[in-house]
């Protein structure tokens, strides 16, 4: 029944009941009496309206409701009377359900909300492994030899693709734009099950080399780019400097995670989400090389009702099968790995997510029990009034009723404002969604996060309400009624519980300060590493060379020398330099170095990381050269090679690596390297780890039409980014130059998850350390004014100020110090978890599990100090007065 | 608290259901008001079952919400003053008859019990 309905039949009840009684009235009064004493008559006859409104209304149907409003009202009212209390219960909630809430949004996002295609969980990716190479990379990707034997024999899978996703520029002369482009077999549109809005999906004729120059535009990039053209599919659009002619654009709903594959690893290059789609084709002695070109991003979609595990292994017997037919020389042992896309997508996030859920479900514990402490407080004043509503024939579960509305009224409230703030926070964490999982446009709260608030608002009443509910249950109304009120205190039980409040927030905020300090000291020791590489005033810039106007070596190179000659001559340049890979933008391209008399099958070689750079590279990010010299200009054309400290140690070892040789495939056929110098190992792939060995050869020998530039400069280089761009353009306007920024920035931007991490971490520490600050004293000054008397009477007795201040101090310090070693066990216990995180930081640190103890009985102690104080304030003649 | 609590269970009127019979079966003779129905269920037993108002009011919402019975504002015919009249519906009827066999049975079980039949013994 809705409330005007509600209200309508009231009236009319009231009316009835009106007519009846004046009836009633009148007959009483035609028996003869008078006016007054019918009245009273009649009024005797009906007894109490109230109650009988009450009972019609339970057969209504409507005392719930009413009640529950009722309830609400009269909690308001409580809650409005004391508004330093409710503000600070509130709010206390409002920040963590908010923060709950919006960090469950994120991890909803990133791991469990479905990826936008039909049956996303038969969805999987493919990649290889090769025993021999497992030392450097645990898995490979996919190899179109491979891929095709797979595609051909395999029964698990409905349909499978491969793919590589790079930039490339669209459109002609003037400044080409970038764009993302997926380069992927004819199969993926079966895999993904989506099929282009307008036009038509690659034929497999288009798959083919001399045939592969079709383009399908994501719907985004055709409204940005082409202005919704519905003339499209006629069109020829420029590409990587070829003509592709458009034959269809993508249904609006359809966005695609970026991709990993070899040439992108470790790297976050993905800037923008993929706008084109092409064909990835093969040349015949790429599909008949059987173990090299592990290149491509494998995903397939499995037959209905298959298992991962089936299919894994169906992929296993094919790859024995693929082993078999190996020649000799080739030799390797292959297998394959089949993962959920999801799984894949978010990667290594789980984990530091998970982590920062459960720090921020640890704040919204803390701060319920915080409340809890606070509405105990209060139930201790209200225990009076409880006990007269007992006495007055009030139930058991009335009296919880009572009990818990207040705390159900403010953990409504609290939700309703930690929603609106969730909804705040929500869109700024977008940008610390992993980049491979930025793909679904806005992040922003939904219903479901709504939702989340809302239980979240649900546990907190019944974990801060449930404790004061239990203690007024009981209570005693004979035993309250009879004691003096001013003599009334609090019960042990009530005293006990409040001590093991204050023990559990302590446990989780120390819990919370150990693991902030792991993470920061990680942090602190990750910036402060060795890299082996300096970043004062250097520059990077990123290039990508047009396939169709730099479509070999010869023509790479000399754009490239002709820059670097341009860019020295330059008065603020220090050295100019290009590369391959730049620092901490993946790992490149690995292959395997022969050693001049060796033999072994080139699966059994080690493998090396190879990059191509200029001479001054080394110059110019500091790369320290350890024996030898660089390769310099005046040997262009040769053959020469450096290799790292690691390197020279392992292929060479107890020999001089200066001037050995080495060849790359087949030493029949390629030119062997010869070594001149021998560089520093460094960590130019990643600060967390040691680079492997590494192998630099000339850019003249390699060049890809994708390289990096470093600039060191004499002066400022934040005025270079302009000065490079021009430089560059001086040589060719046509070749775009996507990113110029500072190394020092890159090398901030690869911590960048980890500081947020630890940032998000820092906040809720201290916020948790607060409130616990704030409950300790809550108890503490309570338990003061209770026991006013007493100190008085210690003091009247001979007790000094200082024994007094100590007894306080003893008394609130005790919970937290239990509390502390309980956090510090709960943090060792999940150490296990956070040891992957930590970067040269045991989780058993014992300098950080002290210090973040003593954070947190500093915090204690100063929240003790002002009670003890007061409590040593005491007069004695004063306080033993009072009664 | 809970000595209080049972004084007021131990206020039992009618038993439950029969008020609802004797409402229906009351209202067999043509609408009425809440009043009405009470003095003549009173007066009828020769005020052997006093009304309490507390009950009868209920009830008759009671049997409102089950459908048996619906009420119109109507002015009283030897009053110029509007009251509430409850009329049976065919689903009240129909709930009499129910009741009323219930009741029956109810009756003859307790009497074979009270007074039982030589035979029987």
């Amino acid at each position: 029944m809705k409330w005007w309905q509600i209200r309508k039949r009231d009236a009319d009840l009231e009316r009835e009941l009106q007519s009846d009684l004046e009836l009633e009235e009148e007959e009483q009064r035609e028996n003869g009496l008078s006016t007054e004493e019918a009245r009273h008559a009649a009024q005797r006859a009906f007894g109490n309206t109230t109650l009988i409104r009450e009972h019609i209304h339970e057969a209504w149907g409507r005392a719930p409701i009413e009640r529950l409003l009722q309830d609400a009202r009269y909690a308001l009212r409580q809650l409005w009377r004391s508004p330093g209390f409710s503000i600070v219960a509130m709010m206390t909630l409002a920040l963590g359900i908010g923060a709950t809430t919006a960090i469950f949004t994120l991890v909803y996002d990133v791991m469990l909300r479905p990826l936008p295609f039909a049956q996303p969980d038969r969805l999987v990716t493919i990649e290889e492994k090769v025993a021999e190479w497992s030392n450097l990379y645990p898995t490979l990707p996919v190899s179109a030899n491979h891929f095709t034997f797979w595609q051909q024999h395999n029964r698990a899978f409905d349909s499978m693709a491969i793919m590589e996703q790079f930039s490339v520029p669209l459109g002609a002369g003037g400044r080409p734009m970038q764009v993302e482009a997926l380069s992927a077999t004819p199969g993926i549109f079966s895999v993904l099950q989506v099929q282009p809005a307008l036009g038509r999906a690659f034929t497999v004729d288009e798959a083919q080399r001399g045939h592969e120059h079709v383009a399908i535009l994501t719907y985004d990039l055709w409204q940005g780019q082409f202005n919704s053209d519905p003339g499209i599919l006629s069109k020829t659009i420029s590409l990587d400097g070829f003509p592709y002619s458009v034959i269809g654009v993508m249904p609006q709903s359809f966005h695609m995670p970026s991709i990993q594959t070899m040439d992108t690893n470790g790297s976050t290059n993905h800037l923008f989400s993929v706008g084109i789609l092409i064909p990835l084709t093969f040349s015949k002695e790429r599909l008949a090389e059987e173990m090299g070109d592990l290149n491509y991003f494998g995903l397939a979609r499995l037959k209905a009702g298959i298992s991962i595990a089936v299919a894994n292994a169906e992929l296993n017997a094919l790859q024995h099968a693929i082993v078999a037919n190996l020649p000799a020389d080739e030799k390797a042992t292959l297998s394959a790995e089949i993962t959920p896309f999801q799984e894949k997508l978010v990667g290594n996030n789980r984990k530091p997510l998970m982590i920062l859920l459960a720090a921020v479900a640890g704040l919204l514990l803390v701060g319920c029990v915080n409340v809890a402490n606070l509405l105990l407080s209060r139930a201790v004043g209200q225990k009076r009034q409880m006990a007269v509503a007992a006495a007055l024939g009030a139930s058991r579960a009335e009296l919880v009723r009572m009990a818990i509305r207040e705390t159900a009224v403010l953990a409504a409230l609290g939700g309703g404002l930690g929603v609106l703030l969730a909804a705040g926070i929500v869109p700024g964490m977008q940008r610390y969604l992993p980049p491979a999982l930025n793909f679904r446009g806005f992040l922003h709260l939904d219903w479901l996060g709504v939702g989340c608030a809302l239980l979240l608002a649900m546990l907190a009443t019944l974990a801060a309400g449930a404790a004061p509910a239990f203690m007024i249950s009981r209570t005693a109304p004979q035993e309250i009624l009879h004691s003096d009120s001013r003599l009334t205190s609090e019960s042990p039980g009530s005293r006990r519980a409040r001590r093991v409040l204050v023990a559990i927030e302590s446990s989780v905020s120390v819990a919370l300060v150990l693991m902030t300090g792991l993470l920061t000291a990680s942090l602190v020791k990750l910036m402060a590493v060795d890299r082996g590489f300096t970043t004062e005033r250097t520059v990077t810039a990123t290039v990508d060379l047009p396939s169709e106007s730099y479509h070999d070596n010869q023509h790479r190179a000399a754009f490239y020398r002709e820059v670097l000659e341009r860019m020295n001559r330059l008065p603020g340049v220090e050295h100019a330099a290009f590369t391959s890979n730049l620092p901490l933008m993946g790992d490149g391209w690995g292959d395997m170095a022969r050693v001049a008399g060796d033999h072994r099958p080139f699966t059994q070689l080690p493998l090396e990381n190879f990059r191509s750079v200029s001479p001054q590279y080394f110059p110019a990010i500091g790369l320290r050269l350890t024996a030898g010299e660089i390769f310099s200009e005046g040997d262009w054309g040769k053959n020469l090679a450096l290799v790292s400290e690691k390197t020279a140690r392992s292929l060479w070892s107890g020999k001089d690596p200066l001037g050995q040789q080495f060849s790359r495939g087949d030493p029949a056929t390629e030119k062997p390297f010869t070594v001149v110098g021998i560089v520093a190992d460094a960590r130019t792939i990643s600060l967390a780890k040691p680079d492997p060995m590494l192998i630099y050869v000339p850019y003249w020998y390699r060049v890809e039409p994708t390289a990096g530039l470093v600039v060191r400069t004499h002066q400022d280089p934040s005025e270079m980014a302009d000065v490079i761009r021009q430089t560059i353009w001086s040589v060719d306007r046509g070749v775009p130059v996507p990113t110029v920024r500072a190394l020092g920035g890159m090398v901030a931007d690869s911590v960048a998850n980890q500081r947020f991490e630890m940032d998000l971490l820092l906040l809720f520490a201290v916020s948790a350390l607060f409130l616990a600050g704030l409950g300790v004293y809550g108890v503490l000054t309570y338990s003061v004014a209770q026991r006013y008397r007493e100190m008085g009477l210690r003091m009247a007795l001979g007790a000094e100020r200082a024994d007094v201040y100590w007894l306080v101090l003893r008394d609130g310090l005790l919970p937290v110090a239990i509390g502390a070693l309980v956090g510090i066990a709960i943090a060792f216990g999940s150490a296990r978890v956070v040891s992957s995180l930590l970067f040269e930081v045991s989780p058993y640190d014992p300098v950080l599990s002290a210090g973040a103890v003593g954070v947190l009985l500093a915090v204690g102690t100063i929240a003790c100090l002002l009670p003890a104080r007061r409590a040593a304030a005491v007069e004695p003649m004063q306080a033993l007065r009072t009664e | 608290m809970s000595s209080v609590k049972k004084q007021t269970q131990q206020r039992a009127n009618l038993l439950q259901g029969t008020l609802d019979m004797l409402i229906l079966r009351t209202l067999l003779y043509g609408p009425a008001h809440g009043h009405q129905i009470g003095k003549h269920i009173q007066r009828t037993t020769n005020d052997f079952l006093q009304m309490q108002h507390g009950s009868l009011y209920p009830a008759l919402h009671r049997l409102e919400k089950r459908s048996w019975i619906v009420s119109k504002w109507e002015t009283a015919p030897d009053k110029n003053r509007e009251f509430k009249y409850y009329q049976l519906t065919e689903k009240g009827r129909k709930q009499l008859v129910v009741e009323e066999s219930k009741w029956k049975q109810m009756a003859e079980a307790v009497a074979r019990v009270m007074w039982p039949e030589a035979e029987e013994i």
